[in-house]
């Protein structure tokens, strides 16, 4: 009796223990700075690392150690993960492959994976089949691939364990964004904002790929998991129920975007997730108004903050009410702990697709920041720091110019200030380093209509770099910035010749680190921005370098292979419009300068 | 493919080709004849005709740059030019010629795997503009027509409008097929 009373316990023991296992895992190993474990560095999306072995005294030394071609040609993001285990386990774009590599045996593949998908997925990624890479928990790998598919494999032997459908490909949803695990659940949002898709965030079972809650990003509250009476907005109550569809004209929330396809990020003391959603369906701003009027379309472009357990909205912040310039509101929320006006605060920052940089109360939604990082922003002037709403510049507004009427000189373009590349903040200087884009744009809506499975967009879009400024590089179309996220100012800036379209790392080693669409990877001093050591890999880089450490040795990898909206915009070049037509630019082509070709490298200090 | 037939109804007006009035050496013009023996260009029904003037064109060519960049840019970069995602289409229309050029369009084609072309087959906008895309890419390649969006020339702007309404026309008859 006794005997089987001890076995009871010991079973119950066991399971309690794999549930704590399950739930801790993957803080517990990125508290390790040893370890790279989630795509972001850690939880907070910081892409902060201890590691100081690389630093500014040695870095000039870095070298190469091995480099492994992924045999896939489209655009590269995401990076590899270190847990440990002495592999490095990397991703692909289409037909998104995953590797293990032995990372003492110059990168041997230790298993790969390649999921079977339907090909016709391809053609509607609106923006390369990019995916940004695997997540790990427990033993177990995630990957969204780009049909939709949610997988689960075993890290040990590249098994597949479990797959769900997270999407119908058929109506334009796909996927490019990577997983994040939080406590027993796997969570992910969807592609396909072009396609008039209905975007949501899910949560399936880390143990069995089962569904758990989905919240929509658009419609009425109980599909949003919106309480009116709890969830807040700048603190307040949202009060009024179902703005999801109140603030659509009849029906268009059904194809309303809002497709949340960036980075998630996660707060362990608050347990709250945070994301951005995407633009709200068409382009075109007229077939977005009621009854001849702008309104809100919400909860398109809102920084939403969800109870990772159950999907329930605790507060959202709706960054472009009624959005007339394809302003993507999908950039990853840093959660930093920061001193304002005297008190600690609980803080996100969002270095935004909109040439603003925000900083949030993320307990509670208040907006505290909200100042330009692209100088050149133009479409907004500033934001009501009350309303929490941007003061439109109407000679800019492609509602008030007009349908069939081009705006032109807009900034910044569509492809935002700040894309899908992840910042890096580091906690010692309390600064958030970027690399973005100065491009502008002229936008001309026009009527479109909706058809399932066709990209349902309404826009036409021309592109132009940035008006330069005093001391500027001429011919820039990016920088990599630090950026004090509570004076709202630029501290330093360093111009490129493209846009800056890859992740940032900062390190304990007074080092930031960053790659271009030439395919450099660059280390820069990070209190200056003096740059102090390159290295060209074979490809543009638009993915991100991380750094772990293995057997006492400091690492850092980068994927490269160029392609991503940057590599459809920047290939050919483009126009100073100024110079008339058909004048040779003075503005780079990418394609001069880079191919296509996904290779991972990898680097050390020499022994 | 009775979508096609109904959007090559809407012929444009006879235009003479745009080398001609560029006066282009006789050996590129006699390319030019090889490439296109099939297309009758010379009666100016064909589709795929164009005029370039200054850099201006006509308007059923203004249209297909203005289609190109709605629906077309977005994998093959601006302009024609191609990109990381998708060929160059400068040179490319002309050398597909205009049955596999419409249709590819409109069926689609996997290039090799990973590179995939989507057809638009059930979007009547595009397909009532097939005609009008071709002769943007041509104007580019064969036409020497320069970057970003042309002006009409002011002696064809009257036309502008009754080729609106002929797409619109055709929009709505592949609508109804």
């Amino acid at each position: 009796m006794l005997r089987e009373i001890g076995y009871a316990l010991t079973a119950a023991g066991l399971m309690a223990a794999s549930v704590a296992y399950a739930n801790d895992n993957q803080l517990e190993l990125q508290q390790n700075p040893e370890f790279w474990a989630t795509q972001l560095g850690n939880y907070q999306g910081n892409r902060f690392s201890e590691l100081d072995q690389v630093n500014r005294d040695n870095v000039g030394e870095l070298r190469s150690v091995w480099q492994f071609s992924t045999g896939v040609l489209r655009g590269h993001e995401g990076g590899p993960l270190y847990v440990g285990d002495g592999r490095l386990y990397i991703h692909t774009p289409f037909p998104n492959k995953v590797f293990a590599l032995d990372l003492e045996d110059e990168g041997r593949v230790v298993w790969s994976y390649e999921p079977d998908q339907d090909s016709r997925v391809i053609p509607v990624m609106c923006c390369d089949t990019v995916n940004r890479g695997l997540a790990y928990a427990d033993g177990r790998l995630f990957l969204g691939q780009a049909d939709n598919t949610l997988i689960a494999l075993d890290a040990e032997s590249g098994e597949l364990l479990w797959e769900v459908s997270n999407g119908d490909h058929t109506v334009g949803e796909t996927n490019t964004m990577s997983p994040l695990v939080v406590h027993d659940k796997v969570l992910i949002g969807i592609s396909g904002g072009e396609y008039g898709i209905r975007g949501h965030m899910t949560a399936y079972d880390v143990e069995t790929g089962e569904q758990v809650w989905r919240g929509y990003s658009t419609g009425p509250d109980d599909e949003v998991l919106i309480d009116p009476e709890t969830t807040t907005m700048l603190g307040e109550p949202i009060g009024e129920a179902d703005l999801g569809v109140s603030t659509w004209p009849e029906g268009e929330w059904e194809r309303g975007g809002g497709a949340p396809w960036g980075w998630v990020t996660y707060d362990p003391e608050l347990d709250l997730i945070y994301y951005g959603t995407g633009n709200p369906g068409t382009w075109n701003p007229e077939q977005r108004t009621k009854d001849g009027e702008p309104v809100d379309n919400k909860w398109a472009i809102t920084v939403f903050a969800r109870d990772p357990n159950n999907g329930e909205v605790k507060w959202v912040y709706q960054k472009v009410p009624f959005d007339e310039w394809d302003y993507d509101g999908v950039n990853e929320n840093q959660l930093i702990d920061i001193e304002y006006e005297g008190e600690q605060r609980k803080g996100l920052a969002i270095i935004d697709r909109t040439g603003f940089g925000f900083l949030l109360d993320r307990e509670t939604g208040e907006l505290l920041v909200a100042e330009k990082f692209a100088p050149e922003t133009n479409w907004a002037d500033d934001y009501d720091m009350e309303t929490g709403r941007p003061n439109v510049n109407e000679q800019y507004s492609t509602y008030r110019q007009g349908v069939d009427v081009n705006t032109t000189d807009i900034c910044p373009t569509a492809m935002g200030a700040k894309n899908m590349q992840p910042t890096a903040y580091s906690p010692r200087t309390g600064l958030i380093y970027a690399g973005i884009n100065r491009i502008c744009m002229n936008y001309e809506p026009f009527e479109t209509e909706y058809v399932a499975g066709q990209p349902y967009v309404g826009a036409t879009l021309t592109m132009m770099p940035a008006p330069t400024q005093e001391g500027d590089m001429e011919g820039r179309m990016g920088s990599f910035i630090a950026w004090d996220p509570v004076a709202g100012e630029t501290v330093w800036k360093i111009d490129e010749r493209f846009a800056v379209w890859s992740g940032a790392l900062a390190t304990a080693g007074d080092l930031a680190f960053y790659g271009t669409l030439e395919g450099h990877v660059k280390a820069v001093d990070i209190e200056t921005g003096e740059e102090l050591w390159r290295f060209k890999t074979p490809s543009g880089i638009i993915g991100n370098v991380n750094t772990f450490m293995h057997e006492g040795k400091q690492y850092l990898a980068v994927l490269s292979g160029v392609g991503g909206w940057a590599g459809i915009g920047l290939a050919a070049g483009l126009e100073n419009p100024e110079d008339g037509l058909g004048a040779v630019s003075a503005f780079s082509a990418l394609g001069d300068y880079t191919k296509l070709g996904g290779v991972l490298t990898v680097f050390a200090l020499p022994d | 493919m009775t979508v096609f037939a109904r959007a090559c109804r809407s012929t444009l007006p006879v235009f003479v080709v745009a080398l001609l009035m560029l006066g282009l050496p006789p050996a590129g013009l006699a390319d030019e004849q090889r490439a296109t023996d099939d297309e009758q260009r010379t009666t100016g029904e064909a589709p795929g005709a164009f005029v370039v003037e200054d850099g201006k064109v006509d308007p059923a060519t203004y249209q297909g740059y203005l289609v190109y960049t709605r629906v077309c840019m977005a994998c093959h970069g601006p302009d024609g030019l191609g990109s990381s995602f998708a060929p160059n289409l400068v040179r490319g229309a002309e050398r597909l010629g205009w049955a596999d050029f419409a249709g590819t369009i409109a069926t689609g084609r996997e290039v090799q795997p990973g590179q995939v072309m989507p057809s638009f087959a059930d979007d009547p906008y595009v397909m009532g503009n097939i005609p009008n895309i071709y002769s943007y890419l041509r104007a580019r390649g064969e036409g020497g027509l320069g970057r970003g969006r042309p002006k009409i020339i002011e002696s064809m702007q009257e036309t502008t409008e009754d080729i609106e309404e002929d797409n619109e026309a055709a929009a709505e008859s592949a609508d109804g097929a």
